[in-house]
């Protein structure tokens, strides 16, 4: 069923969904050995950044449902858009999860902070933004999969702007349909980068019986060079 | 009758929600709710006259996202007319017999400011500017400021209206569970900056329910001198069977509200969920209470854009070390716009303990206005302490003030008539706790009793302004002792009577006191002591100096301010022994000589990224070694080891940081050497570099810098979000080689061919050098660059092979 309402939901740290995963974290920062072999210089930095961080981030994600129609074979819903990428996706949902989600902007402040004086301290704290904005969408994501199959419906993968041929302008829309400053503290700026700097915009489809897609972006991703590009898919 | 003579006397109602309201009148997701003024008037005409039926008396117009951001001139003036027009219409369709008015709502335009955001902080005023001059040629009767989740948001709209009119302006902010707004002020630093400002109600909105914000309506009772309002949602929304139904409903609701009016909240409303029903209520349980009154509170704040400080019993630190007199070192990065050295000292001294910071930059051969507007906006930037804005330019003081994010600390005013003529209305429009040094256009007087009757002086000046006593600060000058044994002792007769008899704070520069002494740090140490216990209320300071910080613990702990000693036991180990450093060094050089897969240990400390061994290591070879020597038979190859093992992904990124970073800690001992043999430095050459204009990701940038600065080429590093321009003029003026440009989206992506195109054209001797998350070898092709580098030693590799050097 279609809401014109949008909901705030808050996370606290102690969550188990919310745990951290430091192998992911040393990924994003761009060191692809184990978290075990770091050595000792680099594991001291690290513990450091991790005391630092505690308390530092605030998850709180909005969102709101969505009808959808179908017309030739393109989802009809409040973003208009004509990507055959988001419609293949949706693969016939009924619905949509339209969400924000944010670990706040203390994290943005530490990372300037250190970027001036410790590099390495700013980039291990990027990577750890990122990776906790990450593990919110997936503990948001993995509870609205479970309310959805109480309904009995299924949820497609989750899908955002700039991905495949949605082009990043959809952002404006999004923004628009969610109230992102005023529920989260979120805002859009003229290059359509978001502030806090650790924030996701994203939807998915829900449906009887609809495919749930693939999962992992790196999978999916056309950048087959990247740096960062995942272990498992590497190999 | 006016709002704020109806104020006075009686508590005083706003409406409840009205976007709710709307959506259920079949406002679609998304639609602007704002043009419903006129697509459907009649609407917001009805709601409106039920808010002022239920007993509301200030409606707040339908314009909470009415700005220039999302409407055209034209449309902007009919929506807010109209809004007006609507309002207007339902107070005289509304039978109610109360007083009514009508407030022009100001949301947040929804675009987060510099350093976070890319909006100019003049830009922002300029778009509120534009909504008020509409709204108070309209007629209405008051502003009202709304769901502000950000100070310095917070401030341009206020600043704006009172630029553009004469009306009375509240102003409301959201804040979250935690108790802050999202980017981290608390109540009481709201209360210190809006105050200040003169706003005429302040308070909180929106979204949580009644009772979370308990802990924010408390703060602001217990610091605001001013009405305090309050407009909360009806609880949190959830759904239920299809609706959407908010779960605190008007009974609760009001009840709630009874005992925040109880209290002294003397404007009550309600936000999203709520309805007639909900103000209905509130009027009901709260007409017949007698308002409570609101009693000056009488407190010294100052305020950062998280926190305030308060001039109470606890001595407060003002860091003395942003300034340039008498430091060589200061002066040649005021000289080389080196922001990151002045950024150092104000973190070494947060580090150290200080409770504000004085900014000082003045140098007569540079722009002390941009310097000191540039300083305190990259302070403000990463550094959460007040500001004390330190200068004798009025332009540069007021430009400062104007930017500054919250409530600042002034340095300073004097009893000379021009001076207080001058910074007074600064301090008025901007507010300010404004230190004023007892002097006047006699000079110093020799006689505390004469200080005195300046700083009578001062006070009469100031009420004449407005400017309270709490927020002027004296300072009764500290002279130099070895030049007359008296000056001591009429510092501290002035400063006792000033704050004993005349009621105010005082603040010394204490070091002053010592000079031509030998050992100054104890004497001073010893003045310190001796002004704080006749009532200093703030040491301007250097808190990296330990005979200071051991008074400061000692006081707190003999006056009673240091419950259990907690402070001084924690802190004190820190000065007590100061001897524990060279051993140190001799420890680590042992530990070091160990390892033999190093050609010394400097470039074991380097590679391994230890940053205090290089140091140390550094010094000590500098007592025997030329500094260049060092550069090329140490720090060089040392780099290269990391360099060439970060190419064959033995070693990460992170790993490639640690040691830039411990390499730039031998660099700056190398510095401090050269700087004080005033030898040349040599330079690989110039590298000009920037992310691009509408991208403000730097990381990368910020990375690749760093290494360059390793390999010796001198950057200079424009920052984020660069114009073509200001790339273009740079490179023109240091007629620089090498420019080397960052984007992280696609969508930057055009302002860097842009900049290509421009280089091109006034730069052509310049190589270009792209990188960035997005980039690939075909794009930087396509949009023109020299050279497409995938990571920071790419960089370097290509700017040595461009300089002719062998890397």
């Amino acid at each position: 069923m279609s809401e014109n309402v949008i909901f705030v939901k808050k996370y606290d740290e102690a969550d188990k969904a919310l745990a951290v995963n430091e192998r992911e974290v040393l990924r994003y920062a761009g060191y692809l050995g184990l978290p075990e072999t770091m050595d000792e210089t680099l594991r001291e930095v690290f513990s450091q950044v991790v005391e630092e961080l505690k308390g530092a981030f605030s998850y709180q994600v909005c969102y709101r449902r969505m009808d959808v129609t179908w017309e030739d074979g393109m989802p009809q819903f409040s973003l208009q858009t004509q990507s055959k990428d988001l419609a293949k996706c949706l693969n016939g949902s009924r619905e949509v999860i339209l969400f924000a989600a944010t670990v706040g902007l203390e994290i943005d402040r530490r990372i300037a902070k250190h970027q001036r004086f410790s590099p390495t301290k700013a980039l291990l704290m990027q990577a750890y933004g990122a990776e906790r904005v990450e593990t919110l969408c997936n503990a948001f994501c993995d509870e609205m999969k479970r309310q959805a199959e109480a309904e009995g419906l299924q949820c497609t993968a989750r899908f955002s702007p700039g991905y495949g041929d949605l082009p990043l302008e959809a952002q404006r829309d999004v923004f628009r349909l969610l109230d992102c400053n005023r529920k989260i503290g979120i805002s859009l700026n003229e290059s359509l980068l978001m502030t806090p700097s650790k924030s996701v915009t994203a939807l998915f489809g829900m449906g009887a019986g609809v495919c749930p897609g693939q999962e992992h972006k790196c999978e999916s991703c056309e950048k087959k060079d990247c740096e960062f590009r995942s272990d498992d898919v590497r190999a | 009758m006016k709002v704020l003579d109806y104020l006075k006397d009686h508590v005083t109602y706003l409406d409840g929600g009205m976007g709710t309201l709307l959506q259920k009148r079949g406002l679609q997701p998304g639609e602007l709710p704002e043009r419903w003024n006129v697509s459907h008037a009649d609407v917001i005409v009805e709601i409106q006259k039920a808010y002022f039926d239920a007993g509301t008396n200030i409606i707040c117009t339908n314009t909470f996202g009415a700005n220039s951001l999302k409407f055209d001139d034209e449309e902007l003036q009919t929506l807010i007319s109209a809004a007006v027009e609507n309002a207007k219409k339902a107070r005289e369709l509304s039978s109610g017999m109360q007083e009514k008015f009508v407030a022009l709502d100001i949301g947040s335009m929804g675009k987060l400011l510099k350093p976070y955001g890319d909006f100019e902080f003049e830009d922002a005023v300029e778009v509120y500017a534009k909504t008020v001059r509409i709204g108070a040629a309209c007629g209405v009767d008051l502003i009202y400021i709304e769901t502000m989740n950000d100070s310095y948001d917070t401030k341009a709209a206020l600043l704006a209206a009172k630029e553009n009119c004469d009306l009375p302006v509240f102003v409301s902010n959201a804040y979250g569970e935690d108790g802050k707004l999202m980017t981290g002020a608390t109540p009481a630093a709201m209360v210190a900056m809006l105050e200040g400002m003169h706003a005429d109600a302040i308070g909180a909105n929106c979204s949580l329910g009644p009772e979370q914000l308990r802990g924010v309506v408390e703060e602001y009772l217990a610091y605001a001198s001013v009405p305090v309002l309050l407009k909360p949602n009806a609880g949190l929304p959830r759904s239920e069977n299809g609706q959407t139904v908010y779960d605190v409903f008007p009974e609760e609701f009001s009840d709630v509200m009874k005992g925040y009016v109880e209290a002294g909240i003397r404007i009550a409303g309600g936000c999203c969920g709520t309805t007639p029903d909900y103000i209905a209520a509130t009027v009901a349980k709260t007409k017949d209470l007698a308002p409570k009154e609101i009693v000056p509170k009488n407190r010294t704040l100052i305020s950062s854009y998280t926190h305030v400080v308060e001039f109470k019993d606890s001595p407060i630190l003002i860091g003395e070390r942003i300034n340039p007199t008498g430091k060589k070192r200061f002066k040649e990065a005021l000289r080389n716009n080196d922001i990151d050295y002045i950024l150092g000292e104000g973190l070494t001294q947060q580090e150290k303990g200080a409770h504000v910071l004085d900014v000082n930059v003045g140098l007569p051969e540079i722009d002390e206005v941009e310097m000191l507007k540039r300083v305190a906006f990259e302070l403000q930037a990463i550094i959460d302490l007040p500001l004390q804005i330190d200068t004798t330019n009025v332009t540069a003081m007021e430009t400062a003030l104007r930017r500054y994010n919250g409530k600042a600390m002034i340095n300073s005013v004097n009893g000379k008539e021009e001076v207080m003529r001058e910074i007074f209305p600064l301090v008025k429009k901007y507010g300010g706790l404004v230190v004023c040094l007892t002097l006047d256009e006699d000079g110093i007087p020799a006689e505390a009793e004469k200080r005195v009757e300046i700083a009578k002086n001062i006070i009469r000046v100031a009420k004449e302004y407005g400017i309270e006593k709490k927020d002027l600060i004296f300072d009764t000058l500290a002279m130099t002792v070895s030049a007359d044994s008296h000056a001591a002792l009429a510092t501290l007769q002035a400063l006792n009577v000033i704050k004993h008899e005349l009621g105010c704070h005082t603040s010394l520069g204490v070091s002053n006191v010592s000079f031509g002494l030998p050992n100054r740090e104890i004497i001073t140490a010893a003045f310190f002591s001796l002004a704080l216990e006749n009532g200093l209320s703030a040491a301007i300071m250097n808190p990296n100096a330990a005979e200071m910080m051991k008074s400061y613990y000692s006081f707190r702990a003999l006056h009673g301010l240091d419950e259990n000693c907690t402070d001084y036991i924690e802190n004190i180990g820190k000065y007590a022994s100061v001897a524990a450093a060279p051993a140190q060094t001799a420890g680590a050089t042992a530990e070091g000589a160990k390892d033999s897969e190093f050609q010394s240990d400097l470039q074991r400390a380097i590679v391994k990224g230890l940053k205090e061994q290089a140091a140390a290591l550094t010094i000590e070879r500098l007592k025997t070694e030329e500094p260049l020597d060092i550069v090329t038979s140490q720090i060089i190859p040392a780099l290269d080891i990391v360099g060439k093992g970060f190419e064959k992904k033995t070693m990460y990124l992170p790993q490639l940081l640690m040691s830039a970073e411990a390499s730039q800690c031998a660099f700056e001992q190398i510095k401090n050497k050269m700087a004080s043999s005033s030898s040349e430095s040599v330079s690989r050459g110039k590298f000009v570099i920037a992310t691009v204009h509408g991208d403000i990701h730097d990381i990368g940038k910020n990375i690749v810098k760093l290494i360059l600065e390793n390999y010796g080429f001198e950057v200079y590093d424009l920052g984020k979000d660069v114009p073509p321009e200001t790339v273009v003029d740079v490179v023109v003026e240091q007629h620089a080689p090498l420019v080397g440009l960052s984007a992280l989206m696609t969508t930057t992506v055009p302002a860097m061919e842009e900049t290509i195109k421009q280089l091109r054209e006034k730069a052509p001797w310049a190589k270009v050098i792209v990188g960035g998350a997005v980039l690939t070898q075909e794009y930087a092709d396509s949009i023109g660059a020299d050279y497409y580098a995938k990571d920071a030693m790419a960089t370097v590799r290509y700017s040595m092979q461009q300089m002719g050097q062998q890397a």
